[in-house]
């Protein structure tokens, strides 16, 4: 079917008529060999400008041959660099636009600022409770203290615990930090930020939600593995920093609501997730003060599997994303209240506290 | 595969290569740059590829069809269905969700049981804007303004990867006739592109990134626990964030797509120095104005039909394209209020004509009070964009009067310039722009990449770590 409109043999430069209207034509053109060279050599000194930064992240990424190839090329490059005191020069000059090089490349930006710490006073604060007790009542001029971490999906129901929890009797901090996880504390150290935290802020109620990154091998802050992903010690180990972390969540006598991991549309993932969550709900069971909210099953399908759509009643509401993974707007909004009804349940949370 | 990534640094240092050798020949020049860009567009999800390729072969049988038809009103039948054919996957990747739900809620609480099934249907990136693209090149083969082209032009004018995800809308005489007048390797505009490229990373990078996560995310997270002020300046911030972000990246396709030789239209002209909504219009994401006014708004008959069917045309148009930005209802509300701009302003130019309304005066101050209401009206309607629903804008808009006594902690100077250099940026002259590039574009290939890595190594410096995705993406 010949339909083009030109003969490309009678194709020629082009020559435009008129000069563009973009002020190009006062300016010096270069010929295509130039320009390659110029986006050669722009790409390559960014790259040993950046090379210091481009290697934390690639030591952030999930093992892989993308991390690996990524080290091994970035890896030599840093080493002269540090040799020759370029690193530091470098560092220096990320410090003066406000980016601290030493900082841990999850980062803490994106999170609430947590207030001084609270006055103490000792009694409404069981210690070392032996059995779940109940939240404390709060008032005005003494607020609940709720916290949110975890990962991204801790982020969506942290925007949307705000609005759920009323003002006037709770402050929520959000603490949820996009891409993290219990896995890797290399990349980002929950365990430190979650004491920091209990230490800063004491928090009453602590709503945990992470795991959506953690099919990865356990990870030291100092970047030693502990457990390989896949492996048969995994299971346990990963149960046991959960443990650990909602040991530290309820250290000063607060309360852990863990919420769970919903499935996500990718069947293949679902039995890692499973093993999470059981992981989740065995620590929950084991300790005082800590719940675990079944994510799971009160967003499956009537079948059990995945659906994007949540029914209350006959009343259908898209509640899941493109990405079959996070919530949308309104999805994390019934989570949330799910949660705070739940909370009610297990902890007495004060009814009035959220908008049932 | 997202502009600013090292994927992408990576896959056009390749394109660029091929692109300029096998330029003088171009069945394999046509053939190379479809698979590239069909590779960047597999990037995000193999599957997408189907959907593009389906796309181009259901607009080329169209425009066949059309092109041979001569009798009038079979002619704009087949048009008809061609149009239909080409927008029917865009209707179903995009509402099929919006319709399902609120057609079976609708239902229920009249008393019905309707059960259509709850599949979720994922929107594939890019869809909207080269559907739109699609329905031009039929139409305008329906209208004689363009002859139809060759397969290979066809897939290569939806498929070209600097307008592919997010625009410019390019037509097909803007963009066809580039594919087969082969470029001139000896003039490439590298220190205009260069600007365009940096500014556009600056600007996204640096100030959209910036202000998101800085004041934009929580104000619109949650308006209710926000002050007066910061519920002002977050809906200031997030104009200045879409603006940023959207235009950064149109400035990158378009500076792309100049390194390789192609002009594409430009897509904002300083929006927000415009003096009344209709200008804004002609400045704001101008390909998809003008696309809506030439084959939806014109077609509907434009204001040729008298003063009531012009509004009628106008709310149609713009509710139409809140609805292209997605499928909620505040996007309707957004297009709608727009629409209700529109028809004031036609409303008051048709009295101004007739001298029943008197003319402003031309003076400096009254151009700058002009400014300022046509950006605050601009502002009201993205709180509806922006929201993830009318209530919560609702709620927003109302705490920009209620809550004047409350502390104003995300009110930062960082903030406050940040929002300033996105402002300032639509009122810097041309001229000293183009003289700094002129000055730039003397220097030889080894310095202009040494400047070139170190104002690319201070945006990404400047910038939050990690790579967020552009806003209209989505669309």
């Amino acid at each position: 079917m010949a339909t083009g409109t030109k003969d490309p043999a009678t194709e020629q430069p082009r020559s435009d008529a008129a000069p563009p209207a973009d002020g190009s034509s006062r300016r010096h053109a270069m010929p295509a060999g130039r320009v390659l060279v110029t986006i050669l050599v722009g790409l390559v000194v960014w790259a040993l400008l950046y090379a210091p930064e481009l290697k934390r992240s690639s030591e952030a990424q999930p093992e892989g041959l993308r991390r690996t190839v990524s080290l091994a090329v970035l890896g030599p490059v840093v080493w002269v660099e540090d040799r020759l005191g370029v690193t530091r020069l470098i560092d220096n000059a990320s410090s003066a636009f406000g980016r601290h090089p030493n900082e841990a490349v999850g980062g803490d930006d994106a999170v609430d600022p947590l207030p001084p710490t609270p006055p103490d006073t000792g009694h409404d604060r069981p210690r070392q409770p032996r059995r779940d007790t109940d939240l404390r009542v709060p008032s005005a001029s003494n607020p609940l203290r709720v916290v949110v971490v975890g990962d991204s999906l801790a982020q969506g129901i942290g925007t949307f615990a705000e609005r759920v929890f009323r003002p006037n009797l709770v402050n929520v901090f959000r603490e949820g930090k996009i891409s993290t996880g219990l896995s890797r504390e290399d990349f980002y150290n929950w365990p430190a930020r979650m004491r920091y935290i209990v230490h800063q802020a004491r928090p009453d109620l602590t709503i945990v939600m992470i795991g959506e990154n953690d099919a990865q091998s356990l990870v030291t802050p100092d970047g030693d593995t502990v457990a390989v992903v896949g492996t048969t010690g995994f299971p346990a180990a990963y149960e046991e920093r959960a443990r650990e972390f909602a040991k530290i969540a309820t250290s000063q006598g607060g309360h852990v609501i863990w919420v769970g991991l919903p499935q996500p549309r990718d069947t293949r993932r679902w039995d890692f997730i499973g093993r999470q969550n059981r992981a989740f709900a065995d620590a929950a069971a084991e300790l005082p003060n800590v719940a675990f909210f079944d994510t799971w099953s009160a967003f499956a399908a009537p079948d059990g599997g995945y659906t994007a759509y949540y029914r209350d009643g006959s009343h259908v509401t898209l509640v899941r994303t493109d990405d079959g993974v996070h919530f949308n707007a309104d999805g994390y909004t019934i989570l949330m209240h799910l949660i705070a009804d739940f909370a009610q349940e297990q902890f007495q949370l004060d009814p009035r506290t959220y908008e049932g | 595969m997202l502009f600013p990534t090292t994927d992408f640094a990576i896959f056009f240092c390749l394109v660029f290569l091929g692109h300029w050798w096998l330029n003088h020949n171009a069945r394999a020049w046509k053939a190379f740059m479809i698979a590239a860009s069909y590779v960047f567009y597999g990037w995000w999800n193999w599957r997408y590829v189907f959907l593009l390729a389906g796309v181009s072969v259901i607009t080329q049988l169209a425009a066949i069809a059309v092109s041979r038809q001569h009798q009038p009103r079979r002619r704009m039948t087949v048009m008809g269905l061609g149009v239909a054919a080409t927008i029917a996957p865009l209707v179903y990747f995009k509402y099929y969700g919006f319709f399902t739900v609120n057609v079976t809620n609708a239902a229920t609480s009249l008393g019905l049981h309707v059960a259509p099934p709850l599949i979720q249907v994922v929107l594939p990136v890019g869809v909207s804007f080269y559907t739109f693209m699609a329905i031009s090149y039929v139409v305008d083969i329906y209208r004689g303004d363009f002859e139809l082209s060759s397969w290979s032009d066809l897939f290569l004018y939806l498929s070209f990867f600097p307008h592919l995800v997010a625009g410019p809308i390019v037509r097909p005489n803007e963009l066809i006739p580039q594919l087969d007048i082969r470029r001139d390797p000896r003039h490439i505009d590298v220190a205009g592109a260069a600007w365009l490229i940096l500014g556009g990373l600056f600007k996204k990078v640096v100030i959209a990134n910036y202000l998101a996560g800085a004041i934009v995310d929580p104000v619109f997270g949650d308006p209710a626990r926000h002050s007066s002020p910061e519920a002002i300046l977050g809906i200031v911030a997030y104009a200045v964030q879409i603006y940023c972000d959207f235009s950064g990246y149109t400035d990158i396709a378009i500076g792309v797509a100049k390194v390789l030789g192609f002009r594409f239209p430009q897509n904002f002209d300083r929006p927000y120095s415009a003096r009344s909504v209709q200008e804004f219009w002609r400045r704001w994401h101008m390909t998809l104005s003008r696309w809506l006014r030439d084959y939806l708004y014109i077609p509907l008959g434009g204001n040729r039909r008298g003063n009531g069917r012009t509004y009628v045309n106008l709310m149609i148009t713009m509710l139409l394209g809140g609805l292209w930005h997605g499928a909620a209802w505040h996007f309707v509300a957004w297009g709608g209020l727009h629409g209700v701009y529109l028809s004031v302003g036609h409303w008051k130019q048709g009295k101004r004509e007739t001298g029943r309304l008197a003319e402003p005066p031309d003076t400096t101050l009254v151009h700058w009070m002009q400014r300022l209401a046509t950006f605050t009206l601009v502002c009201i309607a993205w709180t509806l964009f922006r929201a993830d629903s009318v209530a919560t804008a609702l709620t927003l808009l109302g705490r920009t009067i209620t809550a004047w006594s409350e502390p104003s902690p995300l009110i930062t100077i960082p903030v406050i310039l940040a929002i300033g250099a996105g402002l300032v940026t639509q009122f810097v002259p041309h001229g000293p722009a183009d003289r700094l590039k002129g000055a730039v574009s003397n220097l030889r290939p080894v310095p202009l990449g040494i400047a070139i890595a170190v104002v690319l190594f201070v945006i990404t410096t400047l910038g939050p770590r990690g790579v967020a995705p552009f806003i209209y993406f989505q669309f």
